[in-house]
C-alpha cells in the first residue's frame, strides 16, 4: 500500500464493541481524494458509528480511523480541514439558521460574513432569519451541509445526506458533491438509496454487520458482480439478430419484452454485427449492472437488524 | 476566549436569558421586600423558645451592619437559583437539542468545550451579580435612611459581603455546569437542581435541626457542608456567634465546584456522542 495522501481517509482494523453488539468488526477501507465515496450497507451495518468513530465523538474499542494519519481530534483545524454532515435534526429549535452557523464561526475563529457565503451556497438565504424549529426537513439536510462547508474543508463527510430532500434537492446536492470532489476534495457519503449512489458515487465501501464486504470503483463492483456491461439490443428481426449475434462469443438471452441482452460483448462490436448482417435495430444501449441487485446479492444473510 | 464567546453566543440567541430575567426580576423585587421586613424586627421576644446560640445568632443578625450586609446582597437566593438553572442548561441544552455533536466536531478537545462552558457559567454569575448589585446599590440606602441606620457603605464589611456574593454567583455558576455534565437529562436536571435548591435545603435544614436538638448540638456546626448554607455563610456580615468562620462557608463552595468540574470534564471527555 502507498503512504496516504493528507486528504485520504483511512480506516484501520476499526472495531467497536458495545455491551452485547460489536456494531464495527475489524473494518478496514480507504477513501480516496477527488472522488465521491458512497458508504453503503443495510440499516444497523455500522455505517453512523464508523462515521462517529471517524470524527472523534465516539471512542473505538480497537482500530484507528485517520484523515492522512491523523485522527480528528488531533487535527489543528478540524473545520478547516473536515466538513460533516450527520443528522439533519442537530440544531436548537429556537435559534435561526444564520445563528446556528454563527455560533460554529465564533467557536472556529472564521469571521460571521462565512455564515451568509455558506446561506447563499446552499440557497437559505430567504430562511436564514427563521428558526431552525420552522424549517423542512430539506431546509435542515441544506443547513447542515452549509455548517459543514464554512471552514471550506478539504474532506466532506455526510451521513444519508439525500434523507428528506426533494428529487430537485437530490439533484443539487448529487451536482454539488460532484463539483467539490472534482476540485479535488474527498467526498465521503453514507447512503441506503442504491439508485442515487450509483449516480453519485465513483467509489463504493460495501459493509454490513460491521464488516467490509466490498469496497472499488463502482464500474468494478458493478462488473465483477453482474458479470461484465450487458447490451440491450432489440430488433424486428429477432432470429436474424441472434444469428449475426452468435458469431460473437458471447451470451445472448431474450428478456420478457422480446429485446435481447447480450453478455460480454462491448456495444460497437454488437452494432457491427447486426449492421454486417444486414439487421434493422431500434434499440442498441449499454446497461450498466444494477447496484441494487448487487447490494442485496452482496449483505444477503447479512442481518440488518442486530 | 472565542469558545466562551461561542458559548455567551449560545446563550443570547435562544429566548432562554429574557425567560430567565423575566422570572429574576420580581424574585428580586421580592427578596428586597423581605429582607426589608425582616430588618424591621429589632428585638428577640422574650419568650420565643430558643437557644441561648440561637438568640444570640439572632441577636448579631440585628446589628446595623449585618442588615446592611443582608439588604446589600439582597437578591442572592433567587440570583443564584437563576444563574445555577442556567448554567446547569448551558450543559444539558446540547444534549436535548442535540447540538453537541456540531459543538464537539467544531471543537474535538472536548475538555476545552466544558472549560469554555465554566467560563460562560461564570460570566454570566457575574452579570447577574452585577444587576441586583447595582439595583441594591441604588435601593438599599433609600431602605437603610427609612431605618435611621445610614447607607452604611463606608464599612468595609459591607464591601466583603458584596464581593463574597459576587463569588457565590460564580460558584454556583461553576456547580451548575458540573451538575449539568452529571445530569445530562434537561428537565431532570433544572428540577433536581430546583427541587433541591428550594427545598432540599429547609429538608436538611430540619434534619440538622432534629440531629442537633436529640443527638448532638455539634452537628448543627456540620450544616456548612450543606452548599446553600456555606454560600449563606459565606456572605454574612460578621462572624456570627455559633457558625463557623466565614471562609469556611467559601472553602465549602469552592470544594464542590471543582470537584463536579473535574469531574464533569473527565466525564465528558469518556462519554461516545451519540
Amino acid at each position: 500500500m502507498t503512504a496516504p495522501g493528507t486528504d485520504e481517509i483511512v480506516v484501520d482494523r476499526l472495531t467497536k464493541q458495545y455491551k452485547k453488539l460489536r456494531a464495527v468488526d475489524d473494518l478496514s477501507f480507504r477513501v480516496r481524494s477527488g472522488r465521491v465515496t458512497g458508504f453503503l450497507g443495510p440499516n444497523g451495518a455500522g455505517k453512523t458509528t464508523t462515521l462517529r468513530m471517524l470524527l472523534g465523538l465516539v471512542t473505538p474499542t480497537a482500530g484507528t480511523a485517520t484523515f492522512g494519519n491523523q485522527r480528528y481530534t488531533d487535527l489543528t483545524d478540524p473545520v478547516r480541514k473536515v466538513g460533516a454532515v450527520l443528522e439533519a435534526s442537530s440544531a436548537h429549535r429556537g435559534r435561526t439558521g444564520r445563528n446556528h452557523l454563527r455560533m460554529i464561526c465564533r467557536a472556529a475563529g472564521l469571521p460571521d460574513t462565512r455564515a451568509d457565503e455558506v446561506l447563499e451556497l446552499v440557497g437559505l438565504t430567504p430562511a436564514a432569519g427563521r428558526k431552525f424549529k420552522g424549517y423542512s426537513l430539506g431546509m435542515k439536510q441544506r443547513l447542515g451541509i452549509a455548517a459543514a462547508m464554512l471552514g471550506d474543508p478539504r474532506v466532506l463527510i455526510l451521513d444519508e445526506p439525500a434523507n428528506g430532500l426533494d428529487p430537485e434537492g437530490i439533484r443539487w446536492m448529487r451536482d454539488l458533491l460532484k463539483s467539490l470532489a472534482a476540485d479535488g476534495r474527498t467526498v465521503l457519503v453514507s447512503s441506503h438509496l442504491l439508485g442515487e449512489m450509483q449516480l453519485l458515487a465513483d467509489d463504493v465501501v460495501i459493509v454490513a454487520a460491521g464488516k467490509l464486504v466490498r469496497q472499488g470503483p463502482v464500474d468494478e463492483v458493478l462488473g465483477d458482480m453482474s458479470g461484465g456491461v450487458q447490451v440491450k439490443v432489440r430488433s424486428p428481426q429477432p432470429e436474424q439478430l441472434s444469428a449475426a449475434l452468435s458469431e460473437l462469443n458471447a451470451t445472448v438471452t431474450p428478456t420478457a419484452d422480446g429485446a435481447l441482452l447480450v453478455h460480454g460483448a462491448e456495444i460497437a462490436a454488437v452494432g457491427h454485427a447486426a449492421f454486417a448482417a444486414g439487421v434493422e435495430l431500434h434499440e442498441l444501449s449499454a446497461e450498466r449492472g444494477d447496484l441494487e441487485q448487487v447490494f442485496l446479492q452482496l449483505t444477503a444473510g447479512k442481518a440488518g437488524i442486530r | 476566549m472565542s469558545l466562551v464567546n461561542a458559548e455567551l453566543f449560545k446563550v443570547r440567541t435562544t429566548s432562554l436569558w429574557w425567560i430567565m430575567a423575566i422570572i429574576l426580576v420580581p424574585l428580586y423585587a421580592a427578596s428586597v421586600l423581605v429582607n426589608w421586613a425582616n430588618a424591621n424586627i429589632t428585638t428577640v421576644p422574650d419568650d420565643a423558645g430558643v437557644t441561648d446560640t440561637q438568640s444570640a445568632q439572632i441577636e448579631a443578625s440585628l446589628q446595623p451592619i449585618n442588615i446592611a450586609t443582608n439588604l446589600y446582597t439582597s437578591g442572592q437566593y433567587f440570583g443564584v437559583l437563576v444563574v445555577l438553572l442556567l448554567a446547569a442548561i448551558i450543559v444539558t441544552s446540547e444534549f436535548f437539542h442535540l447540538t453537541a455533536t456540531t459543538t464537539f466536531l467544531t471543537t474535538p478537545r472536548r475538555e476545552a468545550v466544558i472549560l469554555a462552558k465554566f467560563g460562560a457559567a461564570i460570566i454570566i454569575g457575574l452579570a447577574v451579580w452585577l444587576f441586583t448589585t447595582v439595583l441594591n446599590l441604588i435601593v438599599v440606602p433609600l431602605i437603610l435612611s427609612n431605618l435611621d441606620l445610614g447607607a452604611q457603605l463606608g464599612e468595609p464589611a459591607v464591601w466583603r459581603a458584596i464581593g463574597l456574593n459576587a463569588l457565590a454567583f460564580v460558584l454556583w455558576g461553576v456547580l451548575g455546569v458540573g451538575a449539568g455534565v452529571l445530569i445530562r437529562s434537561q428537565i431532570a436536571a433544572t428540577l433536581i437542581l430546583g427541587i433541591t435548591y428550594v427545598v432540599g435545603t429547609s429538608a436538611i435544614g430540619l434534619i440538622f435541626f432534629l440531629l442537633s436538638e436529640y443527638v448532638a448540638e455539634w452537628i448543627n456546626n456540620l450544616q456548612v457542608i450543606v452548599p446553600t448554607t456555606a454560600s449563606q455563610l459565606m456572605i454574612s456580615g460578621t462572624d456570627l456567634p455559633g457558625s463557623p468562620p466565614q471562609w469556611v462557608g467559601a472553602v465549602v463552595l469552592i470544594g464542590y465546584a471543582a470537584v463536579l468540574g473535574f469531574f464533569g470534564t473527565w466525564l465528558t471527555k469518556r462519554r461516545d456522542i451519540s
